[in-house]
């Protein structure tokens, strides 16, 4: 499986690398909402794991690009941010995240809400939408 | 940073407090990102993905680790804003106190 982190901060990327990569992810990278959209459509990876503060735009700025794109390519998209909770949540979610997790959180946290992201995208109909809530 | 006065209009002292309350969450996301990378590598550390770590080491990592949570519990406690603390201690601004010159706000 290829995770593509998305996150300006060049040690959280390391870190988070080290972690997928000993869990047997592939991991890909882009630092900012436009390399980030380009790593999607060119790369198509599994899943995205999305810091929402990016220079170049935002986080959501990156999910409504997807949102805009062809549905059925579209990875589902993890959010991991250090941002508050109240308002970004829920418009998180909204904007189509099928998690959204808080800085810092614990590696079995993140690597289940992964794992549970990946398989809800799996077993999603080519005709229908599942909820991606978590 | 400006300080509140009773006697601003009510408009400045909503943009002062909207003004505090995302300078509070800004810090608090600086925080919780410096947060994230010393609990990501302490637990690399400890998880032995980066080699094996004497008991000691272990135990300093450990340390760490456990401080890292305090302060991730003070900022789920609301420093980031979120828990309306900012909007509470405007509230108990002593308005009278303050026009009559009886003491601090």
């Amino acid at each position: 499986m290829r995770l593509l982190v998305v996150d300006d901060n060049a040690a959280l990327r390391k870190g988070l690398s080290v972690r997928l990569r000993a869990n047997g992810y592939e991991v890909l990278f882009a630092e900012d909402a436009i390399s980030a959209t380009t790593a999607i459509v060119m790369e198509r990876p599994d899943l995205v794991i999305l810091d929402l503060g990016l220079p170049g735009g935002d986080g959501f700025d990156v999910m409504e690009r997807l949102h805009k794109s062809d549905r059925l390519a579209n990875p589902p998209v993890v959010v991991f941010t250090g941002c508050e909770l109240a308002g970004n949540r829920d418009r998180a979610l909204q904007a189509g995240a099928a998690a959204f997790l808080q800085k810092p959180m614990e590696d079995g946290a993140l690597l289940s809400t992964i794992r549970l992201a990946l398989n809800m995208s799996r077993d999603r109909s080519p005709f229908g939408e599942s909820s991606t809530s978590c | 940073m400006k300080m509140l006065c009773v006697l601003d209009s009510p408009q400045a002292v909503q943009e002062n407090k909207e003004h505090l309350t995302a300078q509070l969450a800004k810090k608090a996301h600086d925080m919780r990102n410096a947060l994230a990378c010393i609990h990501q590598f302490g637990n690399i550390l400890v998880d032995g993905l980066a080699g094996d770590l004497s008991d000691e080491q272990r135990e300093y990592v450990g340390i760490m680790l456990e401080n890292a949570s305090t302060i991730r519990k003070v900022l789920d406690s609301g420093l980031d804003g979120t828990s309306g603390l900012l909007e509470e201690a405007t509230n108990k601004i002593d308005c009278l106190s303050k026009i009559n010159g009886q003491g601090p706000i």
